[in-house]
Parts: C-alpha cells; sequence; structure tokens
C-alpha cells in the first residue's frame, strides 16, 4: 500500500481508465414497457449511449396484410396501450380517407370525448410514472385514482376498460349509452380535483424540481430535424399540434389553447402534458354540449356498416351484407393514402397501401414515439445516471407504439 | 361520235367500322356478336345470370338490361311509367327509355350502349336484385355457393338496399335429389334455366325442364328419368345460386379457403383444362372446376373427369416399395443397384417402358436416361385400359399423356405392352425399368409375367398391376403435386365439329401447374429417374424443373406436335 | 397551397422525377434513385419549402405486383415543414426480384431523424442505407435471419433462440403453416417457401 500523503505529480496515480458499461433494463423498473438502454460510463457520468429497443414487437405491420381491415382495430388498440382510444380513431379516419366518407357529426363529437378522455389517462400516467420513479409515489396513485374514474366510463361505453377496439370504419361499434354524459359531466371535475392535488404535492418540491429542470435540455431545431412532435416538442417552442394546424372530425369548432413550452427540458415537458390535460377537460366540455343526444353513429353505406343482427338473422340482404364485408372485408380502392392525428405522444400517422381487395396491402403505422426514443441518446450524454430516469420518464415512451 | 361520259358516280362511303360504344369506351365486334358478347371479349363485365358464353341466349333474367341511345335522328323508344313522389305522396307519370337485354341485342356499328353510366340502368339492376331476393332464403351461413354467389355479389354491387315485400316468403322444396350427383334447392333458384339449356345442348339430353309459372317456377327432372347424363355436374357449375349443389362437394369447403391450381385433368386423353380446388392448410384436394380453353374444352368437362380429382389421394403409393415391402427411398434405390447389377454388359436386355399417364417431363428423364446412358432401345407404353368415350367431350382412350408418351421416345416409337409380355416370356429381357403402373392388357397377366424377373423397377404415382408385381417400387409424385405438361390426344370424332357446330377440339401440349405438397414420401418422377441414374453411376444432375425442361427443348405448347395424334383401336371394355 | 411543392421539384429535378400525383390529397414524388439524397436536401434547404419536419421513412415490397423488370421494393419518406405546414411523401423504387442488392443513399446526413427509421427499413425489410453511420438491427434481435416484412417471409414462421420443445409448434396455430383469412388473394407466394417449382 503506498503511502497516500507523499507528494505525487498529477497524473502519476494508477487509475483504472476503462469506462465502465453499465446496463439499464430491459427489465427495469423505469424503463416503461422494456428499453435497454447500455451505458458507458465514467464516473457516474454518462460517456455514450445505446438505447435498444425492439423487445415489445410484435410484428403489427405483418398481421395486418393477413386479416380485412377491420381486423386492425385489435392491433391499433394494442399500440399506445395508455390511449388506446386515440389510435382506433386514428386509424379509422385513414381508413374513412381512403374511401372517402365521412362520418355523421354525432359520431365525430364522439369520436372527440372518447379520445380526449384517453388522452387525459394517457398524459396523468406518463406524469406519474415519472414522479414515481423519482421517488415520489403518491401522485402516482392520485392519478392512477383518477384513471380509474375515466376507465369506469369506458367500460361502460365500450365494455372493456384499456383495449376497447370499439372504432369501426365508417362510425363505432355501438352508439353511445344513455348515461355517457352524466357519467362524464360527474367524473370529470373529480379526475381535475386529483389530478390538482397531484400536482400540490410535487410542484413545489425543490428535490423534484432540481432533478428536472434544465435536465434532458433540447433545442428547437434538433427536435425537428429529429422528427418529434407532440408534447415533447411543443415543449421546446415549436407550436405543432395537429388538431390545430391540421384540423380534422370537429376539431376546429372547440375552443382550446395548446401549451407550448420554452426550455424543452423535463420540466417543460411536465408542464405541457399537464395543461394539456386541462385543455382536454375544456374540449370535452364543449363536445358535449354539441353532441347531439340523438341520430345515427355509424354512416349510412352497406357496403361498409354491418347490419343489425336481428336482421342479418332474418332477412337474406343483410345476411349477404354481413357475409360479404365479413369475409370480404371492406373494399377500400386501391392506392396508397397517408393519415395523421394527434396521438398522445404526437402525431401518429398511418400510411397504407390497398390493392383494391378487402385485405390491407401494407400497414405502416408512424409511431410518435419513435423518433422521440430516437433523440434520448443525445439527452442524457454529458448527463448522470441519475437524469436518465426523469428525462426517460418525461419522453412517454409506450412500449407497444415505439416496437409496434 | 360524241361519246358521253357515264355521270361520276361519288366513291362509296367507307362502311363503318365495326365498333360499339359501351359507356363512352369504343370496343370492336364480330358479326352476329350481342353486346354482351362483344363487351365480354373486351373485358367488360355486365351484370347477368342467365347469359353463359357456351350456351344460347334465354334473356329470362333481365339482369343486363341496358340503355341504348336512339340511332341519329329517331326519338328514343320510351315507356309511360309511374313513379312514386316522395314529396306528393303519390304514383305520378313519368317516361322512361326502353331498356334492352344484352345479351340479346345484337350489335350494330356505331351503336352506343349505357350500362354503368345510366341511372335507368342502376335503377333495374336494383329492382331485378330485389325481385330475385324476394323469396330467397337466408341460406348463405350452409350455402355452398357462399363465396361465389353471384346474388352475393350483385347485391352489394347494384342493391345495397332491403326488400319492401312484407308476406312470408314461397316455400319450395329443398334438398331434392335429381339423380346420383345432383342436389337441387328450388327455394334458392332464380329459374334462370342455365341448366336446361346445358343438359339440352352439351349433354344432347334434355331432361331438366321447368315447371309452374311466376314465383312458383322450378326447374324439375322429366318424369321417370333421373339426371343421370355425363355432364351433370356441368348444371351445378353453370348454376349462378346455390341451386344445384354437388353431392359429392356437398358442405365439404368453405370456398374461400380454396385456392385454384391450374391444371390439366388426368381423366381421358382430351386433356380438359380445369382448376384444381385444394385446401393448402390441410393438403387436400376438393374439386375440379373446368378451366375456360376454347381449342380444347371451351368451357365443360365431363361427370368422370370431374370426379378424377380424387386420385390425387386415392390408390396413391406413397412409400417405396422393395420386394412388396415398404422402404425408404434410399434402400430401394439401393436394391435397384443390386438387382441392375449386369445391365451393362447387354443393353439390349433392358427393356424400357414409358406411361402414358405421367407427364412429358417424366417420359423425357426416362427416355434420355435409356437411349443417352444406358443404350436401351427398346420402348413399350403402359396405358390404361380404354373406356367409354362419346362425340361431346369423353375421349375412349383414358391416358392424358399418349401422344407425349410417344414423342418422348423419339424415334424408337414405343410398342404396346402386350409386347413386352411375350418378350419377357420368350427371356428376351432381364432388366424392366418402368414408368407408372397401369396396363391396357389383363392385369393378372402383366403381374405374373413381371414378377418373374427380379430387375424390375417401377416408379409410380398410383399402386396398380406393375407397381405391384415390380420387385422395386419408387414413389412418385401425382400429377396434382408437381408442374408438368401434358399432350392430349382427342379421339377423332370429337376433334371434327361439334353436333352444335361449334369446332372440335384441338391437340395441345398444357402445362398443369402444381397444387399439393407431395404425399408420403413422393418425389417428382423425373427426380426419381435421375437418382436412379446417379445411383446406378450415370451423371446426370437434374436439379430443377426448369433443367429438364431446358433439355426437352423448344416449348412444346408454341411448337406444332411432332406426333400425329395415336390412334387407339374403339374396343371398349366398359 | 402544397401544390407548389410538387411543381418546385419539377422544375428543379426534371427527369429525376419519375411521377407525381396527389391522390388522397397527398401531394407525392416518385424519385429516380440516384438524385435521392439531392431532392432531399433540396427540399430541406429552400427557402420556399423549407421541409424541416422529418415525419416517416419506410419501405414498401411490391413483390409480383409490378411487371417483371420493375424494381421490386419502394422506399417512402414523408416530410413536413414547420413554417409552412405543407407536406410531401417521396418515394423511389429500388432492388431486384430476388431481393439480393436493395440500396439507397440514407438520409441521416439531412434529418438527423432519418437514423432510426432506416434501421427499421433495413431490419424489417432488407433494404441497405449508404453512408448510415450505424446500421444495424433495431428491432430484431442480432441472430435473426432474413427480413420479415417481405411478401416472401412467411408470416408464421419463427426462429426462436431456443429451440420450442417437441410438439409445442402443432398446438400454436390452429390451421397448418398457412392459415389465414385471406379470401381470393394469396398473401405470398407459398410454392417459394417450399423450393423450387
Amino acid at each position: 500500500m503506498e503511502p497516500l500523503d507523499q507528494d505525487l505529480a498529477e497524473g502519476e496515480l494508477e487509475l483504472p481508465s476503462e469506462p465502465m458499461l453499465l446496463n439499464m433494463g430491459p427489465s427495469h423498473p423505469a424503463m416503461h414497457g422494456t428499453v435497454r438502454i447500455v451505458l458507458e460510463l465514467s464516473g457516474e457520468t454518462i460517456m455514450k449511449s445505446d438505447v435498444q429497443i425492439g423487445y415489445l414487437h410484435r410484428g403489427f405491420e405483418k398481421m395486418c396484410e393477413r386479416g380485412t381491415w377491420t381486423q386492425i382495430f385489435p392491433y391499433a388498440d394494442r399500440l399506445n396501450y395508455v390511449s388506446p382510444m386515440l389510435n382506433n380513431v386514428g386509424f379509422a379516419l385513414a381508413c374513412e380517407k381512403m374511401l372517402g366518407v365521412t362520418v355523421p357529426e354525432r359520431c365525430q363529437h364522439y369520436r372527440v370525448v372518447l379520445g380526449e378522455l384517453a388522452r387525459i389517462c394517457d398524459h396523468m400516467i406518463c406524469s406519474g410514472a415519472m414522479c414515481m420513479e423519482l421517488g415520489a409515489f403518491t401522485p402516482f396513485l392520485y392519478f392512477a385514482r383518477a384513471r380509474e374514474i375515466i376507465w369506469d366510463i369506458f367500460e361502460e361505453e365500450t365494455g372493456a376498460r384499456v383495449t376497447h377496439s370499439f372504432g369501426r370504419v365508417g362510425g363505432m361499434a355501438k352508439p353511445p349509452t344513455a348515461d355517457f354524459k352524466a357519467m362524464i359531466r360527474a367524473g370529470l371535475p373529480r379526475v381535475m380535483q386529483m389530478v390538482g392535488e397531484g400536482e400540490k404535492l410535487i410542484l413545489k418540491n425543490r428535490i423534484f424540481l432540481d432533478r428536472v429542470e434544465g435536465v434532458g435540455k433540447i433545442s428547437k431545431e434538433d427536435a425537428l430535424a429529429l422528427g418529434w412532435t407532440g408534447v415533447c416538442l411543443r415543449s421546446t417552442g415549436a407550436a405543432y399540434d395537429v388538431r390545430k394546424t391540421h384540423p380534422y372530425m370537429t376539431y376546429d369548432r372547440y375552443d382550446f389553447d395548446v401549451p407550448v413550452g420554452t426550455q424543452g427540458d423535463n420540466y417543460d415537458r411536465f408542464m405541457c402534458r399537464q395543461d394539456e390535460i386541462r385543455q382536454s377537460i375544456r374540449i370535452i366540455d364543449q363536445a358535449l354540449e354539441m353532441m347531439a343526444d340523438s341520430g345515427p353513429i355509424n354512416i349510412d353505406d352497406p357496403r361498409i356498416v354491418l347490419p343489425p343482427k336481428e336482421d342479418v338473422y332474418t332477412t337474406i340482404e343483410a345476411t349477404i351484407q354481413h357475409f360479404k364485408i365479413v369475409m370480404e372485408g371492406i373494399k377500400i380502392p386501391a392506392g396508397e393514402c397517408y393519415s395523421y392525428t394527434e396521438g398522445g405522444n404526437g402525431e401518429l400517422g398511418f400510411y397504407l397501401v390497398s390493392d383494391g381487395s378487402g385485405t390491407p396491402y401494407r400497414v405502416r403505422i408512424r409511431p410518435p414515439c419513435f423518433p422521440i426514443v430516437q433523440g434520448l441518446s443525445q439527452l442524457i450524454n454529458g448527463r448522470m445516471i441519475a437524469d436518465v430516469v426523469p428525462t426517460f420518464g418525461s419522453l412517454n415512451m409506450i412500449g407497444g407504439e415505439c416496437d409496434h | 361520235m360524241a361519246t358521253t361520259t357515264p355521270a361520276e358516280t361519288p366513291p362509296a362511303p367507307p362502311p363503318p367500322p365495326n365498333t360499339i360504344k359501351i359507356d363512352g369506351r369504343e370496343i370492336p365486334f364480330k358479326k352476329g356478336d350481342t353486346i354482351i358478347r362483344a363487351a365480354h371479349d373486351a373485358g367488360i363485365d355486365i351484370p347477368h345470370y342467365c347469359w353463359h358464353p357456351g350456351l344460347t341466349v334465354a334473356a329470362n333474367c333481365r339482369m343486363c338490361l341496358v340503355e341504348i341511345l336512339p340511332p341519329p335522328g329517331r326519338p328514343a323508344m320510351e315507356l309511360d311509367i309511374l313513379r312514386w313522389d316522395v314529396e306528393k305522396n303519390d304514383y305520378v307519370s313519368a317516361r322512361k327509355p326502353k331498356l334492352l337485354p344484352a345479351c340479346q341485342q345484337g350489335c350494330s356499328p356505331g351503336m352506343e350502349v349505357l350500362s354503368d353510366s345510366s341511372d335507368n340502368v342502376a335503377e333495374a339492376r336494383s329492382a331485378v336484385q330485389e325481385f330475385l331476393l324476394l323469396n330467397h332464403p337466408v341460406d348463405c351461413p350452409i350455402c355452398d355457393q357462399a363465396g361465389e354467389c353471384r346474388l352475393q355479389d350483385y347485391w352489394l354491387e347494384h342493391q345495397r338496399k332491403g326488400k319492401r315485400m312484407q308476406q312470408e316468403v314461397v316455400h319450395k322444396p329443398k334438398a331434392v335429389p335429381f339423380g346420383p350427383t345432383i342436389v337441387y334447392d328450388a327455394e334458392r333458384c332464380i329459374v334462370c334455366t342455365r341448366c336446361v339449356r346445358v343438359s339440352a345442348e352439351l349433354a344432347l339430353d334434355p331432361v331438366l325442364s321447368i315447371r309452374e309459372r311466376g314465383n312458383l317456377g322450378e326447374v324439375t327432372v322429366s318424369p321417370g328419368r333421373e339426371l343421370d347424363h355425363d355432364y351433370t355436374l356441368m348444371t351445378e357449375h353453370v348454376c349462378p345460386v346455390g341451386a344445384l349443389t354437388s353431392s359429392d362437394f356437398r358442405f365439404k369447403a368453405r370456398v374461400w379457403f380454396l385456392r385454384g391450381a391450374r391444371s390439366v385433368c388426368q381423366g381421358c386423353a382430351t386433356g380438359c383444362s380445369s382448376f384444381l380446388d385444394y385446401d393448402p392448410r390441410t393438403n387436400t384436394a376438393h374439386r375440379y372446376r373446368p378451366r375456360e380453353n376454347l381449342a380444347v374444352n371451351k368451357y365443360w368437362m365431363c361427370d368422370e373427369g370431374m370426379l378424377s380429382y380424387k386420385r390425387a389421394h386415392e390408390g396413391r403409393l406413397t412409400t417405396a416399395l422393395v420386394g412388396r415391402e415398404d422402404a425408404t427411398i434410399d434402400e430401394a434405390l439401393q436394391a435397384a443397384k443390386e438387382q441392375l447389377k449386369g445391365h451393362k454388359n447387354d443393353p439390349s436386355k433392358i427393356a424400357i417402358v414409358l406411361s402414358a399417364q405421367h407427364s412429358n417431363e417424366d417420359n423425357f428423364a426416362l427416355a434420355t436416361l435409356a437411349k443417352m446412358y444406358l443404350g436401351a432401345g427398346d420402348f413399350f407404353l403402359a396405358k390404361r385400359k380404354p373406356g367409354r368415350g362419346d362425340k361431346i367431350l369423353m375421349s375412349q382412350d383414358k391416358n392424358p399423356n399418349t401422344r407425349g408418351a410417344t414423342e418422348a421416345a423419339g424415334s424408337s416409337t414405343p410398342k404396346p405392352f402386350a409386347d413386352l409380355i411375350k418378350g419377357i416370356n420368350a427371356g428376351t429381357y432381364s432388366f424392366v425399368i418402368a414408368l407408372g403402373s397401369e396396363v391396357d392388357v389383363d392385369d393378372a397377366e402383366a403381374q405374373a409375367a413381371l414378377s418373374k424377373l427380379k430387375g424390375v423397377v417401377t416408379i409410380a404415382s398410383h399402386v396398380g398391376p406393375m407397381a405391384m408385381a415390380a420387385h422395386i417400387a419408387l414413389p412418385a409424385c401425382a400429377w396434382s403435386e408437381a408442374d408438368g405438361s401434358y399432350s392430349n390426344n382427342p379421339d377423332e370424332a370429337l376433334r371434327t365439329k361439334r353436333p352444335n357446330g361449334e369446332p372440335g377440339a384441338q391437340l395441345q401440349t398444357q402445362r398443369s401447374e402444381r397444387a399439393l405438397t407431395p404425399q408420403g414420401d413422393a418425389v417428382p418422377a423425373w427426380k426419381l429417374v435421375a437418382t436412379l441414374a446417379r445411383t446406378l453411376g450415370y451423371a446426370m444432375d437434374w436439379k430443377k424443373l426448369a433443367d429438364v425442361r431446358a433439355a426437352m427443348g423448344p416449348d412444346p405448347r408454341t411448337r406444332a406436335p411432332s406426333v400425329e395424334a395415336v390412334a387407339i383401336k374403339p374396343e371398349a371394355t366398359v | 397551397m402544397s401544390k407548389k411543392v410538387l411543381d418546385l421539384l419539377q422544375e428543379k429535378f426534371g427527369a429525376a422525377i419519375l411521377a407525381t400525383h396527389a391522390q388522397f390529397g397527398d401531394d407525392t414524388a416518385v424519385i429516380e434513385p440516384g438524385s435521392w439524397r439531392a431532392v432531399a436536401l433540396f427540399l430541406r434547404d429552400d427557402p420556399r419549402l423549407g421541409m424541416n419536419m422529418f415525419t416517416d421513412l419506410c419501405g414498401v415490397d411490391y413483390l409480383n405486383q409490378r411487371g417483371e423488370d420493375e424494381p421490386r421494393f419502394e422506399v417512402v419518406c414523408h416530410l413536413r415543414s414547420l413554417q409552412y405546414a405543407h407536406r410531401i411523401r417521396i418515394k423511389s423504387r429500388i432492388g431486384d426480384a430476388e431481393g439480393e442488392t436493395v440500396e439507397i443513399d440514407s438520409l441521416v446526413p439531412v434529418w438527423k431523424g432519418a437514423d432510426w427509421f432506416e434501421r427499421e427499413t433495413f431490419d424489417l425489410m432488407g433494404i441497405t442505407f449508404k453512408g448510415h453511420p450505424d446500421l444495424r438491427r433495431i428491432l430484431m434481435y442480432p441472430e435473426f435471419k432474413g427480413a420479415p416484412l417481405r411478401k416472401d417471409y412467411p408470416a408464421s414462421k419463427t426462429q426462436p433462440l431456443i429451440p420450442y420443445r417437441e410438439g409445442t409448434l402443432d398446438k400454436l396455430f390452429p390451421f397448418g403453416p398457412d392459415e389465414g383469412m385471406a379470401f381470393g388473394r394469396q398473401t405470398h407466394d407459398y410454392r417459394n417457401d417450399r423450393g423450387e417449382s
């Protein structure tokens, strides 16, 4: 053992000089939806990082080519499984764009309401999970409790809490129930109250603010070049929301704001999400006002929507209609189309190639969080291991969507 | 004398081109064509039920009604009709141009036809479709025609509405057996009379006709008779709905799980083009459908041929046999090498048997082995015994490739199998390498003769006298499991003009597509020949079918047949 | 407004733009593969276009859908401009029927975001991007062989890293190797799966 009090010149001490490789994930509590980050560390600082995804790749795009267009809805649900309704609606709109049809107005309001409820769930869970990983467990439980209220509404409407498969080309699977508006009007204030309480617990906390402010910063130009959209892009200052810039369905009739950040760090992303929850509630209130209490939900085209079951069992025409749609699939005209909506994480795009038969030729899902996770390396290089956790949490990477 | 020049006659105007316009698109027509036939030849589909390109025109379904614009200068032929006015809540008088059936109206130059672009036509089609479905039973889940049914397709394309009738539908007999092969369901029938016409015009046996009138109409078999001619399955094939079903195919498979391979019927020497419908999931063949081939079978196939798809699975040789015991192909090849020892000493002792039941490629492979490597020159032909033929489609020669096998032997024409038996009994031959297993002599005699020799190798797809008698049998793929080409050999009677005036069947070589995966240990016969050659020490290195086809020379489908049709003696054993 | 984009592209590149259309309202231009990067740079840098948002990049396999001599694959890229809010889809047709050498220039030097999209297309379609800094599989595991999203890769094929126990595979699928609902259309030419014809 060398005496340490001796005067040694700088650089003569033998220190181990190889960087350490640390493996975060894929089975890691902070790696939402299984992601593996291989970190090359020098002490606590990350020199290089390699983000490896693909652990939840289930071959959706290949499976879509083996059924009919309607059979893609269950796959679409399982993309962003914290806000499945937004995926359903996005895909239904893509098919309707190719068919050249528009659903009745009542259905559009209905889709907007269900979609915004899903968005609220998405943002709440993202924020909650991020807090939980930083050690603040309670806000997560508050937000999860709020999500239960919304899931009760979904269960009443669609029959399932999470993966509803409720959207259809040309409308929805079932019309709204009688208690639809009442349940939402009763539930949303409670949701808002719980969100408010959760925020109160966390937003003035010194530890929280130190860990998220200034961490994971990205510039607007970098975010644009990387292909970022959604909350992560808006937090850098670029005001791009598909609902405002390319309004679809009835979004142009609602009065809502789009929160935009300035720094592009974790704190801005967190706050953008919280503000968006409030804006979503505004949209839902307006949509419920505008939505009629009666009227058709599905368009009236026998080539696209299924007939009522009692007719199928008793009349030959409905049997034929049911048969052709189910066995052969909806005949979407040949061609290609890219349709995009604002998903939970950003621009959810569907690039569909049809060959005119009832089976899709190619279904490409453009996942919003795929390019976002691509930028993760850039955000964490040069920072410490502990910064990976809130940064990754604030990006809201959903494994099902990123890996499709 | 002053000559008067004759008054100059103006040049005759050029004859109008033989084209008509359908929805603005100009298409040519031949003299005597109806609109629907001209459209059919041009690839335009005018919806129809009762018209069939191979039958006479009936014009009873009224689905092909089209609007024909009047010739220039003439008013349109219009009818007085009553149209329901929603606002007035009452009928109002209106006029509508008279629509004409495209299947009956002949083409004349310059005619303008509106089919999809006319609202009147769309209304007419919707109305016809409504009437046809008025009393139709809700049978789609149990009807065999589901998936290939015109009522389904046309409803979705042309009507898309429910029917307005409130009363109970008319009930008629269901599942009436018309004969040994066909079952009739009167409720599903739309009385298009295609089956009546097929029986009368194709089978020349007018046993079906229509009884009753109006919405009670149904097809009936002549009293005292059954539907038992040789083309009953064609009545099922032309039926556009599920009224006539084949007892053989009923409830066996759903058509959307079936794929159709373009095949050639192996039942007789006419070589009708067919679709072999098989289920790739279970690897089973379920039925044949005729494929359009205007040169050979037009649109038809006979019953015997339609049911011959069963040979894809029945009576197959699935494992190699050595001494009539099961063995692997390798063991069999080793045994063959043993048994054929000494064949190089005297090639004249080797007899080669080609098969009229196997494809050109298989026969070519064996012939090449014989001529190029073994030096054997004595070819014989193994064929199935002749059967009953007729003047319509059935040949007496029940082998699909007589001409092809004969061609494969080249200059040394194959001799009949009886000669081989004589030769074996006389001791001329010690070794026999054979393709196929059916023979046209007495089975017992053939088996006795072949069992005398030890050096008998047969490559066969089905069991038969030769496969059973041979010391070594190798399992070959049937026609359904390997691509192959077959040269047809229709009877003299079929090649002349048909009784209904149509031209007869022509000589043609057709390629048949592979459908199923090979059963058991079966390997394509040409591959077995090549492997046998390699086992015996010869360098026959064909790996892919393309290699064999390249070695065969120019595509036989495009060149003239090198062998005239091989006549067979018209002695029928049936 | 976006009609301008196609017009500007055709002005600048003329013959390199093989075809354009605007089906369903999406502007599309088919680019000759050699000009892929040049077109991308023009779209990003030209002040009238300003396509600074890289949206999507994927591949499509048109096996047996086009003529014999037509390239089999298509690389499709979607772009957007934040400032002008217009979009464009650029495509390029590459590859031979066998699917052996399928390559095109990488767009990573133009937009950083193309990185993972190109890796995914390389992984699932087998298209190589020349000039990509780190072209390796992203969604499939490194030992995986083949390009799974191609039409001639059977959907029911598995490549387990640890072999299945005996009899497991029979229980996995309700139908045989070729199950499916594809009514009337062969989703892949299964004959090729079993080798030569």
